[in-house]
């Protein structure tokens, strides 16, 4: 079957979400690559084993800190299969660091040749967390610090989050055909362009020599842009050897060096009316950024709630272990998680309901609609009050919000219609998941006036027209206009041919339902009016400013509630329903709109609960870099997951990738401390600590 | 193991695989050496090793597999995992290779009808087995019923989870035509999904399985 084939859309309605029907452009079309995808058909960089390729992989350093002391270079050369060993380095400054790698013919003689090499290390000391080294908070402002004294209450509490990995199923790695004075680079990335603009020294080739083909990723959440060390890798041997190189991470290595969410901690102290009503509020957080410089921001205060005069203070903070990389909502959900159950504590010593507390201290409309939703679809009227449960099992109900802005970025698209009815949609642009494929062919086949099947979209390619990458949620508020745009250019070209031969005016006509149409009469059906274009039939382009009126405006808002039980014996959360409101402008295609909400909020449940990348204290290796021990939310800890898409007032087409994850970790914690009388401050929220808390009051 | 269940009624929770010892293997290989001259290599093989010790490697070793009903043969290293052999050797790469050790059900085919992680198997292991690989379930153009109602219900996003979770869901099926949700969350609980697929999984294998998906509350937007 082709692949054209493979992406036919399929109206299949479904009706289990009754709140969301009539909400987008196209409610009931599967997602174009679904039967790409559940028959194995798509074809992933990582599934690109080229014929006569060669396998390249690092050297890594096994230990926080280490000196690269021996390499038996010689002996994995003499390994059947080995074709070089490099050494690259001599210090290893965390877990995973590469000093060096190997190529081989194959992926058993690579693994052979890695065993082979037999590095010896001296270890180093290590600092393997935050605490570790530490600044300390600076001085207070003195207005800051006198407002929360003469505050009624005081609240002074710290919390944190680990280091999360962002773990998507296909590893990083690139795959480069060489071939000369040409190659295709097959690159897992969220980027297209950052790879095709970061691998062409690598390469040895112009921009304009080489293609970057990304046609199915598998998952990126922030961590896949640029080519990578992997993808440079793969270029300069390619280049060398002028044959395809295979470079894939396994599973270790990604925890180790391919980014993370990094961990924070959160100082606050705040003061606050008898009301619950926050006078003034200290914040400092302390960011654990690994190697790297900076990147451990902690987005606290969200500016979502006024919590009075605020002073902020921030230090990133260096250990030994890989460095952070942008993570889904990048430094949101550790604010929201702090902020939200210090929201809940204020409104405990208060005396006041925590989402009245909220409607209070939010100023955004939406949301203040969304409270209200929210509270009846959740059943919030069932909520006890904070500690006041003595049964084994305690139920709890908690509330988180978020918002995310659009972020303008230059996008391009194309329209090609052809002489026998079939149409082009192409952006460079790339689907990680979010449902771009889709989005593009709904937004391409609504503005020109014809059915999706006559659509086929061609993304994920450097040659196509260029567009931003999928980070920060830009990926479709820029390709959105820029697809209508080039969509209405190339409807507009057919319908000057149209009139043209009829002798009519382009502007009485317009096209829809797959016909010419002038007033109410159909003139002529879509095949048959192309077959008049010319032999190359018309190209419409569009980029993102000649699409500025369907540009969405203003930020993503959202809210989320939560309810769940906590088993006060063994500790143990169950999060039984979310229900998860978010606004994103105008929506395209409801079933992928609404994917994005509940995978946003099923990572937010693993944030919560489970995930944790641990260092060993004395060496500094990572404990649990596989997917057995580090553990990532399954099955059997699914809630019901309610995606509510809010399209009242909304306008252009906003964020979505970003938003839903943010509000998750808070409202959870929140819901625990609703359950248990206690706060548990730090993530993950596992049974040890949450006992603890029971026991001793806040942990 | 895919899957550690205590529900007899779910797949994993079978007594322990087939299992082709080296010996029996290499009588395998014996026979079909004999019928066939494509294989006349192995002659040698199983005679250099004709006494009760057998051993494989570490030379490369010809090996037939029975996939989605058809048979290939190939050389293979005989550390190669069934994972490696249908991906590497046989460009089968529907089945996708995650964390190569049995920890997230991503490679997960049937082996004889049994739900299996290929990367913890051997694919010397495999011979003379019939094996399912994602590939193999819809005929044509038509898709299993599983495949079908996945689309329906998104239950897909980066896909790189979804061949596994198609497989392990059709054999949930196999073994338990009309699972209850929690029947199919114990079912399902080897297999992760980063993107967070999972509860439009249940609803398309509640689909297929001809139950009612779970219905969110119905309430008028304001
Ligand atoms: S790749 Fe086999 S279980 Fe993960
Ligand atoms: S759909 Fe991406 S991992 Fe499951």
């Amino acid at each position: 079957m082709s692949e054209q084939r493979d992406h036919l859309p399929t109206i299949m309605p479904t009706s289990n979400r009754p709140i969301n029907a009539g909400a987008a452009l196209d409610d009931d079309t599967a997602r174009l690559d679904a039967v790409a995808k559940v028959t194995g058909r798509a074809r992933y960089a990582r599934d690109r084993y080229e014929p006569n390729a060669l396998f390249a992989a690092f050297i890594r350093c096994p230990f926080g800190a280490a000196t690269l002391t021996g390499l038996d270079e010689a002996a994995a050369k003499a390994v059947p299969g080995v074709v070089d060993v490099k050494r690259t380095g001599d210090e290893g400054r965390y877990h995973g660091e590469p000093v060096g790698f190997v190529v081989a013919e194959s992926k058993h003689a690579l693994r052979r040749g890695l065993r082979a090499v037999a590095p010896k290390w001296k270890r180093g000391s290590v600092k393997t967390t935050i605490t570790d080294d530490a600044g300390p908070i600076p001085a207070t402002e003195d207005d800051v610090a006198e407002a929360i004294a003469n505050a009624d209450h005081v609240i002074e509490a710290v919390y944190s989050t680990p280091v999360q990995t962002h773990s998507a199923l296909e590893t990083h790695g690139v795959v480069v055909d060489h071939r000369g004075d040409t190659a295709t680079v097959y690159a897992s990335t969220q980027g297209t362009f950052s790879v095709r603009d970061g691998i062409g020294d690598a390469l040895g080739l112009a921009r304009s020599e080489f293609e970057v083909r990304c046609e199915y990723v598998g998952g990126g959440f922030g961590a896949k842009f640029g080519p990578g060390k992997e993808g440079m890798l793969a270029a300069e041997v390619a280049r060398r050897h002028e044959r395809p190189v295979y470079v894939f991470c396994d599973r270790a290595e990604e925890h180790l060096d391919t980014g993370n969410r990094p961990s924070s901690r959160t100082h606050v102290r705040v003061g606050f009316a008898k009301d619950g009503t926050p006078l003034a509020t200290r914040v400092h957080t302390w960011g654990g950024v690994g190697v790297a410089r900076r990147g451990g921001g902690a987005r606290i205060p969200s500016q979502r709630y006024d919590l009075g005069s605020v002073q902020k203070t921030h230090e990133d903070v260096q250990f030994n272990a890989g460095g952070p990389r942008a993570m889904r909502a990048p430094g949101w959900p550790q604010g929201a998680f702090a902020e939200e159950l210090l929201l809940d504590e204020i409104a405990t010593v208060a005396g006041v309901d925590p989402l009245a507390l909220r409607r209070r201290l939010d100023g955004d409309t939406a949301r203040r609609a969304m409270y209200d939703l929210g509270a009846d679809l959740i059943g919030w009227s069932r909520r006890a009050k904070t500690g006041t449960q003595s049964s084994v099992v305690r139920r709890g109900f908690g509330v988180g919000t978020t918002s995310w802005p659009r972020i303008p970025a230059r996008a391009e698209a194309e329209v090609v219609v052809h002489r026998d009815g079939s149409v082009e949609a192409r952006t460079g642009t790339q689907d990680i998941g979010q449902g771009q494929r889709t989005a593009m062919g709904v937004i391409a086949a609504t503005k020109l006036g014809v059915p999706l099947r006559l659509v086929t979209v061609m993304i994920g390619r450097s040659s196509y027209p260029v567009g931003p990458g999928s980070g920060g949620s830009m990926t479709l508020p820029n390709t959105a206009p820029a697809m209508m745009a080039a969509a209405l250019d190339a409807r507009s070209k057919v319908l000057e041919h149209v009139a043209r031969r009829r002798g009519m005016e382009a502007n009485e006509l317009t096209i829809a339902d797959g016909y010419v149409i002038r007033g109410e009469e159909r003139l002529v059906g879509w095949e048959d009016a192309c077959r008049g274009l010319p032999d190359d039939g018309v190209t419409g382009r569009g980029d993102g400013r000649s699409g500025a009126a369907h540009r969405g405006e203003g930020t993503s808002a959202g809210v989320q509630f939560v309810e769940l039980t906590v088993d006060s014996e063994t500790g143990v959360i169950a999060v039984e329903r979310v229900v998860a409101i978010q606004a994103c402008g105008q929506v395209v295609s409801r079933k992928t709109a609404e994917s994005q909400i509940i995978g946003g909020v099923i990572q937010g449940i693993s944030y919560a609960l489970f995930e944790d990348k641990l260092l060993d204290r004395n060496l500094g290796a990572m404990v649990n870099p596989n997917l057995e021990m580090y553990k990532i939310v399954g099955s059997r800890d699914m809630p019901h997951i309610e995606p509510v898409l809010w399209t009242q007032g909304q306008t252009g087409v906003r964020s979505l990738g970003e938003p839903p994850v943010v509000p998750t970790a808070g409202a959870i914690a929140a819901a625990v401390f609703n359950a248990i009388g206690a706060p548990v401050r730090h993530l993950p929220l596992t049974p040890d600590k949450v006992l603890a808390a029971q026991e001793g009051g806040a942990a | 193991m895919p899957h550690e269940n205590d529900d007899p009624t779910l797949p994993g929770a079978a007594p322990p695989g087939r299992g082709v010892t080296r010996r029996s293997f290499m009588q395998t290989l014996g026979i079909s050496a004999a019928a066939t001259s494509a294989l006349g290599g192995e002659r040698e093989a199983t005679a250099a090793v004709a006494d009760d010790t057998p051993v494989l490697g570490p030379g490369p070793v010809p090996i037939t597999l029975r996939i989605n009903g058809k048979p290939h043969t190939r050389t293979v290293d005989p550390a190669t995992t069934l994972l490696e052999a249908l991906r590497v050797d046989l460009d089968l790469t529907g089945t996708k290779e995650v964390c190569d050790r049995g920890a997230c059900g991503a490679c997960s085919v049937l082996v004889d009808g049994r739900l299996t992680v290929s990367c913890m198997m051997l694919a010397i292991d495999a011979v003379g087995a019939e094996i399912t690989t994602v590939e193999g379930l819809a005929r044509g153009d038509t898709l299993d019923p599983v495949q079908e109602s996945f689309v329906r219900h998104d239950a897909l996003q980066c896909g790189f989870c979804t061949p596994g979770l198609v497989m392990a869901s059709r054999a949930l099926l196999d073994e338990n035509p009309k699972p209850t949700l929690d029947q199919i969350k114990k079912g399902l609980s080897g297999n992760l999904c980063r993107c967070g697929t999972y509860t439009n999984v249940f609803n398309a294998v509640l689909e297929a399985s001809g139950q009612t998906p779970i219905a969110d509350a119905e309430e008028a937007m304001p």
